[in-house]
């Protein structure tokens, strides 16, 4: 027995040396099948949430993301949706849009973004739309964040 | 192989040592140039310099038998280089330090081993990275940090902390500058601060969804990179940063010879002991020879040998396998030692296979980063300037 696990502590060591060697010659790979099996993403607090509509204005487009209210079980009462347009070279020197994010075909929201200056104004039209939360130029383009609420809804 | 009768740490025979770091030179060498030459002369420096830093350390340490010594110096070296080489990365891309709004909107933010005790139960909950970088690809990816904590995790368990972290070896640096520590007694109670704090930024993570110790704790952005102080937060979050680093990195070490950032603050260094329980390598007394004259004790940067473990024969589960009560051991008590195996039994070929697989790490991992600094080095000489 002692030397069945002596023997098994040798195997195991030399196996160390060979994860060594597969964690640097195989990185691409571990990382793509890491990625791929494990279906892992950023979190929509960072990323913005995934872009469920994209409208092409000729020049520039606007994408907008779903409304992100993630938590680590369901769901938080304070989120916010995120608009960006692009490309830099095709955008307006002001932006006016409107969003209906809710999707009951009446806009819930409209910005104005000023693309030289950076200011920007929100017209909240659903009471669940709070505030700006972020304004910000990219490497191509600008993106908002629109702080959303759902207890201002509930206390309304 | 020397036969393990001498006391003192004893080191491989003249040719064993020269085959075996043949062998190492030439794995480096590949892995290192990666195949292919650089053209840039001083690329091609670099990886000359490089190349012969890491096999000569090699060398001594199979030669002289001693570990941490040699480690020591290479480990420092990867540190500093890091810094030097992220900083003008940092320059060159972004114009300076500080990391801008727009860099964190885009998930572009290099990703660190240090988030991943955050990450770890958002993703399992929610299938998300709760950390502003990217996946794939780019510098410093998610998936590409991942992999290596789990290929350095199997293979060395907390040993991470002594022969892979980009970070220790500046707390293990300084730790070095004086020969007699100013402050001796420290409780060792201190040591399970780091699990303290584990589990709180774990569990404030998984609330807030956002990886708290790297906003709040992390002394290292301040050589790194932090966000440009736009707020009284940011400000307050900076002034942490710089704070936590000239205490726990730089002065605390040099007072006390401990490297008390890494023992007494890091949450991935507490989650790294937790796996020196599944590693195969591990630190073993023999109690025949220890006359528990506790210098082992006295020396372990990490408060990992206590009386304790002179009782039971083995380093405290926080151990980071540096080998400096090793080299210290003037009974040549403390061994590597290879789980399953006998106690004292073959020591030397135990420390060898420890020694290929810790130093390999070491020396692959760092290896683009070391040439980098000195290519940063000697732009800085031959041009007044670290960045292109
Ligand atoms: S304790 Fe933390 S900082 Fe220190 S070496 Fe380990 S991971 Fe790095
Ligand atoms: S017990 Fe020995 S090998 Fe482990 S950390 Fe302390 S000095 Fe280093």
């Amino acid at each position: 027995m002692p030397k069945i696990r002596s023997i098994f502590g040798y195997m195991w060591a030399g196996a160390a040396i060979i994860v060594v060697f597969a964690t640097f010659l195989a990185s691409d790979f571990f990382s793509r099948a890491l990625v791929a099996s494990s279906g892992v993403k950023i979190s929509p607090w960072y990323s913005g949430g995934e872009v469920v509509q994209t409208l092409d204005h000729g020049s520039y487009r606007t994408h907008v993301h779903r409304p992100v209210f993630d938590a680590l079980i369901g769901e938080k009462d304070e989120g916010f949706i995120q608009v960006n347009w692009e490309p830099l070279a095709g955008l307006p020197s002001v932006i006016e849009e409107s969003f209906d994010y809710s999707g009951d075909g009446k806009a819930d929201f409209s910005v104005r973004v000023d693309t030289k200056t950076g200011e920007a104004s929100l017209a909240p039209i659903n009471p669940m739309v709070v505030s700006i939360r972020k304004t910000a130029k990219l490497d191509d383009g600008w993106m908002i964040r629109v702080q959303l609420s759902r207890t201002i809804k509930k206390d309304r | 192989m020397k036969t393990d009768t001498h006391q003192v740490p004893q080191g491989e025979g003249k040719g064993r040592t020269i085959v075996l770091t043949l062998v190492m030179a030439v794995i480096t060498v590949v892995m290192f140039s990666q195949g292919k030459m650089p053209q840039d002369p001083k690329e091609m420096i670099a990886l000359v310099l490089t190349l012969l830093f890491a096999n000569t350390l090699f060398f001594l340490l199979l030669y002289t038998g001693r570990t941490d010594r040699y480690r020591a110096i290479y480990f420092s070296t990867f540190a500093v280089s890091l810094i030097i080489s992220f900083v003008s990365h940092m320059f060159e891309a972004r114009g300076s330090m500080s990391l801008s709004e727009t860099k964190i909107l885009q998930c572009e933010v290099p990703f660190c081993h240090l988030v991943i005790p955050m990450t770890l139960v958002p993703m399992a909950i929610t299938k998300t990275i709760i950390f502003p970088g990217s996946l794939l690809g780019k510098y410093a990816s998610i998936a590409s940090m991942f992999v290596i904590w789990i290929g350095a995790t199997l293979a060395l368990g907390r040993g991470f902390c002594s022969w892979v972290c980009f970070y220790g070896g500046l707390d293990d640096g300084f730790s070095r500058v004086l020969k007699r520590p100013v402050i001796r007694n420290i409780n060792p109670k201190w040591i399970y601060l780091p699990f303290a704090v584990l589990l709180l930024v774990a569990l404030t993570a998984a609330v807030y969804l956002s990886p708290v110790y790297c906003s709040w704790l992390c002394p290292f952005k301040a050589v790194t990179e932090f966000q440009a102080v736009t707020s009284t937060k940011i400000l307050i979050q900076t002034i942490i940063f710089v704070g936590l680093f000239i205490g726990l990195v730089i002065v605390l070490p040099i007072l006390t010879k401990k490297r008390t950032q890494c023992a007494f603050l890091c949450p991935f260094g507490a989650m790294q002991s937790l796996t020196n329980k599944i590693n195969v390598f591990d630190v073993r007394i023999d109690k025949e020879k220890c006359v528990k004259c506790k210098r082992c004790i006295q020396v372990c940067p990490t408060l990992s040998m206590s009386e304790e473990s002179l009782e039971q024969g083995c380093a405290r589960i926080t151990c980071m396998k540096c080998g400096k009560c090793i080299d210290n051991c003037p009974k040549g008590a403390i061994s590597y030692h290879i789980k399953g195996t006998d106690i004292p039994g073959k020591r030397n070929a135990y420390r060898l296979l420890f020694l290929f697989a810790a130093f390999l790490f070491l020396a692959i991992f760092s290896s683009h980063i070391i040439q980098d600094g000195i290519v940063r080095v000697l732009k800085l000489i031959t041009t007044g300037s670290m960045i292109s």
